[in-house]
């Protein structure tokens, strides 16, 4: 099918993909764990002088007590022409390693009260430094929510998998039945994929709602005379049954179309083989539809687990974020700068790198699946 | 028409299969209606006055119709224009994800180069990669470069989000067109370019535009991304799940059924064309 034609072509013509990848891929990726372990923080030189350009004898770091030992005071030359005093203090102070610092340093940089008399300051302002630091990573890991986070995306992807893998082969064994009515049926079944998580959730409101669809079903039936509450926060479990279902009613048409591509390549033979000697359907699928569809399904199991780190409109449609989190909810709090955020890149950028992790080691293990079954396809 | 006699044996086989059709039937339409019966649900409030939806026991039709909801809906401040917003960033996100992603499909699927897996297992691990979640340094870069809160870094960010899935999509549509064809345009006497414009493009054509309308679909539903990267000029989705804490029932019906009403209509459009975007996992 292909042949060996060496030559600027085809790189020229992956050329604007894999720049636009760089940039918008690779290089976010970079910033979001810089984000994650440097910390903007800032440090103060002191001066052998008391001059802007003198040599700088050491640094001392923000909010600590330094003792006032001199002071010179300078005019400075304001725009509209006159004069204002300012003035330099040599100060002595102990620096992060412990070393003693004797130096002068501008007024800005500290808070004394009163120039002329304090024998004391602090160090208030300095220059701009990155260094190192896993003090985010930290207070994630040690944040309760985190925590709660983590379990129930854990918790989802738990319950959620298993049901969606049975209704996936299910629904893919129904259409590759050829029944009558076949396109109709694919359509229906891939309208969710087209569906956003948002929308779902939204479509699972009305039906869990106080006033919703569910209570009036379970009222017709006579089994409640009032509306129960399902989504209230005392009551989790019924949030977390909701959020199953909308996940279910949404991805697993996805799910679905991985597998009818996977039966679809099961050569016809081998069912017809099964159906002669007697295997009834269980049977087949036991032995020999589940086997064949294995790289298939191991595919599906991947990119479903990447998908479920990044669930999000769906919970907060039904529980308004507050009651439920999820990793990405949390991610999304701790940016926001509106009412209910943090305004806190760094934090944010703690949990995304953290998401980050978590497919990339599913992402590499989805690769080498990749790569084995296309060279066992080869052979 | 003749029906043969047949056996008793034959007889039972027969009612047999057809009893196991009737039942496969009930399966495929229980399935459907377990889609169908919620997108029903959320239409009939979508549809009922303002009475009906707080209402209970609760009608399981519009019945009187009323667009009174819907039009409460689209009147909220800011509706239109976060669906101006959506529109337009999704069809930027269309036409850069179409441009840059054509190439790199081609070149994967009719050349043979060094890299060339090296670059098609990548864009694998691209498209499994939560993207989304890049927002989180984008939205921090976007402020500090002043791009922050436009509809283009929107579309920019859901262009890296369909990138992948484009680029694996238009690779098997060349794929499916034998490379023979551009070959016979070749002998004809057309040059490579033309071999590609007037031989292999009519062909590629509908599979692409199928592609352009699934990257439209992924943009139009993106939540997460465009609610980190905008503030005043929200998209829909980022508008609507900003709103959901301090909105009535209406509106989140409304907007509910309003969000979901696209992709009810595109995927019909490109259902054939569903498997290769996401069937195909090798080749």
């Amino acid at each position: 099918m292909q042949r060996l034609r060496l030559g600027l072509a085809p790189y020229l013509l992956i050329l604007p993909s894999f720049i636009y990848l760089a940039v918008f891929f690779a290089w976010p990726m970079g910033r979001s764990l810089q984000l994650a372990f440097v910390r903007d923080s800032q440090i103060l030189p002191v001066l052998s002088e008391p001059q802007e350009d003198a040599d700088v004898v050491g640094r001392l770091p923000m909010q600590i007590e330094v003792a006032v030992v001199d002071r010179l005071k300078t005019e400075e030359l304001l725009p509209n022409g006159r004069t204002r005093p300012v003035y330099w203090f040599k100060v002595v102070g102990e620096a992060e390693n412990g070393d003693t610092i004797e130096g002068w340093v501008h007024q800005k940089n500290l808070f004394i009260k009163s120039r002329t008399e304090s024998d004391t300051a602090r160090v208030v302002s300095g220059e701009g430094a990155k260094e190192w630091t896993l003090d985010y990573i930290e207070r994630m890991v040690n944040d309760y929510r985190f925590q709660e986070a983590l379990k129930t995306t854990l918790l989802l992807i738990v319950l959620i998998l298993p049901i969606q893998f049975v209704l996936a082969i299910t629904m893919a064994l129904v259409l590759q039945s050829r029944l009558r009515g076949n396109t109709l049926f694919l359509y229906i079944y891939a309208i969710p994929l087209g569906i956003s998580d948002l929308a779902a959730g939204l479509v699972w409101v009305t039906i869990f709602t106080q006033r919703g669809y569910l209570n009036t079903f379970l009222q017709q039936l006579g089994l409640i005379d009032q509306p129960y509450i399902f989504l209230s926060a005392d009551r989790q479990h019924w949030m977390i049954v909701a959020i199953v279902l909308a996940e279910v009613w949404r991805a697993t048409s996805i799910v679905m179309v991985i597998v009818v591509s996977g039966l679809q390549a099961i050569p016809h033979e081998y069912l017809e083989a099964g159906e002669l000697f007697g295997a009834n359907l269980w049977q087949r699928l036991r032995h020999i539809i589940l086997p064949l569809l294995k790289p298939s399904l191991q595919v599906a199991l991947i990119l479903r687990t990447i998908l479920a780190f990044q669930v999000f409109a769906v919970v907060v449609a039904i529980t308004g974020g507050r009651v439920l989190t999820v990793l990405a909810y949390e991610t999304y709090r701790w940016y926001d700068p509106g009412d209910s955020g943090f305004n806190n890149p760094n934090m944010a950028a703690a949990y995304a790198g953290f998401i980050m992790l978590i497919s990339l080691a599913f992402a590499l293990v989805y690769l080498r699946t990749v790569r084995t079954q296309e060279e066992a396809a080869r052979e | 028409m003749t029906t043969r006699a047949l056996d008793p044996v034959q007889r039972r086989a027969l009612r047999q299969r057809q009893l196991r059709r009737a039942g496969t039937y009930a399966l495929a339409t229980l399935i459907a209606l377990w889609i169908l019966l919620p997108i029903w649900l959320i239409g009939t409030m979508a549809f009922s006055t303002s009475r009906d939806i707080y209402a209970f026991p609760k009608q399981i039709a519009p019945i009187p119709f009323s667009t009174e909801t819907m039009e409460f809906f689209l009147n909220q401040q800011g509706i239109m224009s976060a669906t101006r917003n959506s529109i337009l960033v999704a069809l930027l996100t269309l036409v850069l994800s179409t441009l840059i992603a054509t190439p790199a499909g081609y070149a994967i699927s009719r050349y043979f180069f060094i890299g060339r897996d090296a670059f098609r297992l990548s864009v694998l691990a691209v498209r499994a990669f939560p993207i989304v979640i890049l927002a989180v340094p984008l939205a921090v870069t976007f402020i500090e470069w002043g791009m922050y809160d436009r509809v283009y870094s929107v579309a920019l960010m859901h262009t890296a989000l369909t990138l992948p899935t484009t680029i694996l999509v238009v690779s098997s549509v060349f794929t499916s067109v034998p490379r023979e064809f551009e070959e016979a345009a070749k002998v004809f006497g057309c040059n490579a370019w033309q071999a590609f414009m007037r031989v292999v493009l009519p062909l590629v054509l509908p599979g692409i535009a199928a592609s352009a309308i699934f990257t439209f679909v992924m943009s139009w539903n993106e939540v997460f991304a465009a609610t980190l990267l905008t503030i005043r000029n929200r998209t829909l989705p980022a508008l609507i799940l900003y709103q959901l804490n301090k909105s009535s029932l209406q509106f989140q019906y409304a907007g509910g059924f309003f969000m979901l009403v696209p992709s009810l209509i595109f995927i019909f459009f490109i259902r054939r064309y569903l498997f290769n975007m996401w069937g195909q996992i090798t080749k």
